[in-house]
């Protein structure tokens, strides 16, 4: 999706961001109007004016507790991409072993990971380790069955070609296979990291020690929804600078029309 | 005639399915001298392909012997270069970077052979195109790429499946003759699979035809016209002979 039109003019790119933006500003003012309009009390629906003011008197502590959402984040999504793709490019290269692990990776997939929270906090206590792992048990799926797709999207032809200049296996995986699949691993990242985000607020409400999941359940204890609102705002914040880095390193990386490999 | 380049003795092939064996080769002899452009004509199915990927080493055979400069082969010979039917070029790199790959599996040094790239991308009219991707190119193009590849690491043996089997008409006609200047050039010699027999005619020394499967080779046709030929050659009375015998000979 993310390269379907290829030749982009600054204007182009300007109505791509300028649309979407415009409609976010008439939905904050819709938003503002209709809450004073009809009274809603603040606890029920704060304004955006006095969630950005709370953000503004909170800022400290919301960034106290981005600091450990974000880093844990980053850790469990790390290792997300890490095991993920190592399990992806095995499962194409050994398919022995995909005939054996894959069904049961599929069958895990299936478990409602966010409901193996409180077994890893009997594991593995309340701390940092309980809540990357469970960031990582969510993001890694979408990074094996990419990795592995991508990889076995690989034109056939294109392998012989590379045999028939005396290829080895691993010329052919670094200089064929893995760009080939490349493509497919970030769209593996993107969907990795939004399931890694999820899986650290989870964690962190039922750690309840740190981060902005914790903040989170602890305005909600104080029916505080101004600073429960704010931390919601720095939290997508956060998850939309993380899925745009992946974005931008993607342009970085695949530079290619994608549509053409696919034939 | 002193050695054969390429010797084909008793081929056989044969594919195992579930329950049943297929024979795609049923008996092949071929010899093919340095430097001679032979031409490979059979109808589609009929296993000429799977000659053409056996003498380049890329199918195991499943008896006889076929021999390259004297030696067997079992495996792609660094001396050989295969076009195929379709470019596959790869997406992610420029043509000149595409063209360099074989140097990079055969673990040549890169810096000896760049300027050798840009002499085959002029020889065949790309030079403008070196840093270009694949996407920016037209279909004949990239078939031109995939010949460049095929002879950057100065083979002397070029095998081409079907090359120019998806091309327009006239994309063809030019690549053939432009495939001829090469071949003039540099003297290889050639393996060309196809099954248009004008094309067959048009480029080679003799004409080896394939009978459909199980295959063997029903008869040899050595195109005695003058070199260097242009497509005007196509409207002689000659060539059009060579072209009803051979038609005559695939109908039976």
């Amino acid at each position: 999706m993310a390269n379907s039109n290829g030749n982009k003019t600054p204007f182009s790119v300007a109505s791509q961001i300028g649309g979407p933006t415009a409609i976010f500003f008439v939905m904050l003012v819709l938003w503002q109007v209709i809450v004073i309009v009809l009274k809603v009390p603040q606890a029920i629906l704060p304004t955006p004016l006095v969630i950005i003011e709370t953000m503004a008197k909170h800022w400290e502590l919301l960034m106290i507790h981005s600091w450990p959402t974000l880093s844990e984040c980053l850790m469990g999504f790390g290792l997300a991409v890490v095991v993920g793709m190592g399990l992806g490019i095995s499962l194409a290269f050994f398919p022995k072993f995909h005939n054996s692990v894959y069904p049961l990776i599929v069958a895990f997939q299936v478990v409602p990971k966010v409901a193996l929270a409180p077994l890893f906090i009997v594991w593995f206590g309340l701390g940092t380790l309980s809540r990357v792992l469970l960031a990582f048990v969510i993001a890694f799926f979408p990074m094996v069955v990419n990795t592995y797709a991508g990889i076995l999207s690989t034109d056939p032809l294109m392998v012989r070609m590379a045999h028939s200049f005396s290829a080895n296996r691993w010329t052919v995986f670094c200089k064929i296979e893995f760009p080939n699949a490349l493509p497919y691993i970030f769209s593996g990242l993107k969907i990795g990291i939004t399931f890694a985000v999820i899986g650290i607020i989870v964690a962190e409400f039922v750690t309840a020690q740190k981060g902005l999941g914790y903040l989170i359940v602890f305005a909600e204890g104080n029916i505080d929804t101004p600073l429960l609102m704010a931390a919601i705002t720095v939290l997508s914040i956060i998850g939309v600078a993380l899925y745009a880095a992946i974005v931008a390193l993607e342009k970085l990386v695949v530079t290619w029309d994608v549509g053409q490999d696919l034939h | 005639m002193t050695e054969a380049h390429v010797r084909v003795k008793n081929l056989r092939k044969t594919y195992q399915t579930r329950n049943d064996e297929i024979e795609a080769i049923r008996e092949v002899q071929m010899e093919v001298a340095e430097g001679e452009f032979i031409s490979i004509l059979g109808p589609s199915g009929c296993g000429k392909s799977t000659l053409l990927m056996i003498v380049g080493g890329l199918l195991p055979l499943t008896s006889g012997t076929v021999a390259v400069g004297g030696e067997n082969v079992s495996k792609p010979r660094r001396d050989t270069g295969v076009v195929f039917q379709a470019p596959v070029l790869m997406p992610w790199r420029t043509i000149l970077k595409n063209v360099l790959f074989p140097i990079e599996s055969l673990g040549l040094r890169q810096d000896d052979y760049i300027d050798r790239a840009h002499e085959l991308l002029e020889m065949t009219g790309l030079s403008g195109f070196a840093d270009n991707v694949p996407s920016e190119l037209s279909g004949g193009m990239q078939q031109r790429v995939a010949i460049c590849r095929a002879l950057i690491h100065n083979p002397n043996l070029l095998l081409m499946d079907e090359p120019f089997s998806a091309l327009d008409a006239m994309t063809r006609d030019l690549m053939n003759q432009e495939l001829l200047r090469i071949w003039e050039e540099y003297k290889k010699t050639v393996l060309f699979v196809t099954h248009s027999i004008r094309e067959a005619v048009f480029l080679s020394d003799r004409v080896f035809v394939m009978s459909p499967r199980p295959a063997v080779i029903s008869e040899i046709v050595t195109i005695d016209l003058p070199r260097p030929r242009e497509l005007a050659i196509e409207e002689t009375p000659e060539f059009n002979e060579y072209v009803a015998h051979l038609r005559g000979l695939i109908e039976h």
